[in-house]
């Protein structure tokens, strides 16, 4: 199958094109030996099939970070390059157009955002740049499909440029000098008023609230439908159809025994318990399927609303400046975010970070003092019963704790904190097959990651309780349970969940009736002293071992510290 | 620096007002992060302006010839221009 590579700058629109062009069959993949993620998926031009590929969006092919390395070596393995060029801005465009077609692929440009470079007064002569340039050129508006119908007709005869010739990167800025001269008109240029709203919400003064406002919005919006679907579809299907099916087909073949434990734990018909009955088939299946799915899918719906709209551009801008103090960028915001919805997505993020040392500081930061949906929500069902005070005494000691780690670990890490630099893109209206297309991608990669490490993570838990290494465990931990945290010896049992999944552990603290103080340091202590399984895996893989090692130190001292800590003031007062 | 604007004092970035214009003289830094700079559209010879400043020491975000780019503090004082 031949490999047509997308390529282009960051924010022309090239995955707008890309969905255009591919059928719903899209997945997106690491590049082999890095951290760089992208997409792939396939078309059909002419009855031929091609494989379709969005390479990570690059100014250039200098390999000078890891993009640019992917970008370039995705490049040479292309049989056939679309370079997608932003109309509104073709001088900076056309250096990576340059690039490319000196490598001597058979490329086709598409110019994009054709509509929106009328409006604003740019005149491209688009006969002579195909000239100088030596190969087809399309004008396309992706985001309402103008164009698409001729660049999938013209992919077929793409060309390699023959005026075009490999040249230094001086040459190469004088050559777009040249041609810009030579194509371009620009006409009077008024700051439009669409503008003007735009510059309002990056201004501190008015975008501060508003971020304030849209955060909130998203997620109150993403708890809403996330409970919705949990309500009205996820428990009547797993309680009224999947969970007397399932209990039926294992007790046919393994009425009891450890088979019938593994698989439905201690479930049965009349008692369908999917929290705790801690089975494979189960627990296993309720917990990633019918708990959490729900919010990760309007969580990354939202998220990809966001970045779509051009608006998470701006709020690390607004945000750049607090986390600089924490020796991140404003970039860390996406992680942190992501973060909130699910930690194991939030690992993954940590990647957009420029450095070792930013990575390592996000990730160690997201995985201690931020806690995901579903341990929110469990924070507020079993907290907010005793009053919101303990709620937001959680919220404010975990926001403490992130800060103080965060100035520590900008001293202590070795290495670089380069500060921001980033496009703030226009606002642009979404499109919402591409909204949906990257929301799908997303999720299936979350359901690929996570799900395999909730069943390990059951199958352990199930294991420690039949073999009953779980009372050993509790026996040799509790007396420090006791003494530092002031917490009953019951705590352990939740703790040791807490490895498996936080919503679950938070629940089993329920039946020991503990004071409010004793349920809010607990609660602290849930989500710093370490993350879940299925996170933990992830940031082994991400940061190193060495790196996670003295991460998950930090995380015990961070416990021991903040526990006793409030254990002393909570009793005070 | 031989053309008509020989007179005006070459600052950084960092001096410009919100609303304020002026010429972009030098890039400063090394190269790679200079032809990150040009890729990004902020080239010698363009005007730029200040769109927003961020408190206490933060990013600023400029508009030169209608793309917005966000900088940090320190990475704006090394670029140099004339105001106009």
């Amino acid at each position: 199958m031949k490999r047509i590579s997308l390529m282009g700058c960051p924010n022309v629109g090239k995955s707008v094109v890309f969905s255009r062009l591919t059928g719903v069959n899209v997945i997106s993949s690491n590049y082999p030996g890095t951290t760089v993620d992208f997409t792939k998926g396939n078309t059909c031009i002419r009855g031929e099939k091609f494989e379709l590929i969005d390479v990570p969006g690059t100014y250039s092919l200098e390999p000078t970070s890891k993009a640019e390395e992917v970008a370039q070596s995705m490049l040479q393995e292309a049989d056939v390059v679309i370079n997608v060029a932003d109309a509104t801005h073709l001088e900076r465009n056309l250096y990576l157009t340059l690039e490319i077609l000196g490598s001597k692929k058979p490329t086709i440009v598409a110019l994009n955002l054709w509509d929106e470079s009328k409006h604003i007064g740019v005149d491209i002569d688009v006969a002579k740049l195909e000239k100088l340039l030596g190969v087809t050129i399309v004008p396309t508006c992706a985001i309402s499909g103008e164009g698409i119908k001729e660049l999938a007709s013209e992919l077929c005869v793409a060309r390699v440029s023959k005026t075009i010739e490999p040249m230094s990167e001086d040459e190469r800025w004088a050559k777009v000098g040249e041609i810009i001269g030579k194509v371009q008109v620009v006409h009077h240029r008024h700051h439009t008023i669409r503008e003007r709203i735009a510059d309002i919400t990056v201004k501190p003064i008015t975008g501060i609230p508003i971020a304030i406002i849209v955060i909130l919005l998203m997620f109150i919006s993403i708890i809403g439908i996330g409970n919705w679907i949990i309500e009205h579809l996820m428990d009547p299907l797993f309680y009224n159809y999947y969970g007397p099916w399932i209990i039926d087909v294992v007790n046919s073949f393994a009425p009891e025994g450890l088979l019938h434990d593994i698989l439905i734990g201690q479930s049965t018909g009349e008692s369908l318990d999917f929290t705790q009955s801690f089975g494979l088939l189960t627990t296993g299946l309720y917990v990633p399927f019918a708990m959490v799915l729900p919010f990760v899918i309007t969580f990354y719906f939202m998220l990809s609303l966001l970045e779509d709209t051009g608006y998470l551009p701006r709020l690390a801008v607004l945000v750049d400046t607090g986390l600089h103090k924490l020796g991140l960028h404003g970039s860390a915001i996406v992680p942190t975010i992501l973060g909130f919805g699910c930690n194991v997505p939030g690992a993954l993020a940590t990647r957009v970070m420029e450095t070792k040392k930013q990575q390592f500081i996000a990730a160690t930061l997201m995985a201690i003092a931020v806690p995901c949906m579903a341990q929110s929500a469990m924070i507020f069902g079993i907290l907010g019963r005793e009053g919101l005070k303990w709620v937001l005494i959680v919220y404010v000691t975990l926001f403490v704790v992130y800060v103080l780690i965060g100035l520590l670990l900008k001293k202590l890490v070795k290495g670089e904190s380069p500060e921001l630099l980033l496009e703030v893109p226009p606002y642009r209206k979404p499109d919402c097959r591409t909204l949906l297309k990257k929301t799908w991608t997303k999720v299936y990669g979350f359901l690929a990651e996570a799900v395999p490490f909730v069943l390990l993570g059951v199958l352990v838990v199930n294991l420690l309780y039949i073999s009953g290494l779980i009372d050993v465990l509790s026996a040799v931990f509790a007396p420090i349970l006791t003494t530092l945290f002031g917490l009953p010896e019951g705590a352990i049992v939740a703790l040791i969940m807490g490895f498996l999944r936080k919503d679950i552990a938070i629940g089993i603290l329920l039946p020991l009736g503990m004071t409010p103080q004793q349920l809010t340091i607990s609660c602290v202590i849930l989500c710093t002293y370490f993350p879940c399984v299925a996170t933990f895996v992830v940031l082994i893989r991400e940061l190193g071992v060495m790196a996670m090692l003295k991460a998950t130190g930090l995380m015990i001292v961070v416990t021991v510290a903040v526990g006793v800590a409030l254990n002393l003031i909570l009793n005070v007062i | 620096m031989s053309d008509m604007n020989q007179d005006r004092e070459v600052v950084p970035l960092t001096t410009l007002f919100p609303g304020e214009r002026a010429k972009i003289v030098a890039l400063g830094h090394g190269a790679g992060r200079q032809r990150h700079f040009r890729t990004m559209g902020l080239m010698e010879g363009k005007i730029v302006e200040i769109v927003a400043t961020q408190p206490a020491r933060g990013p600023v975000v400029l508009n030169v010839e209608g793309t917005q780019i966000a900088i940090g503090r320190g990475m704006a004082r090394r670029i140099l221009i004339q105001k106009i």
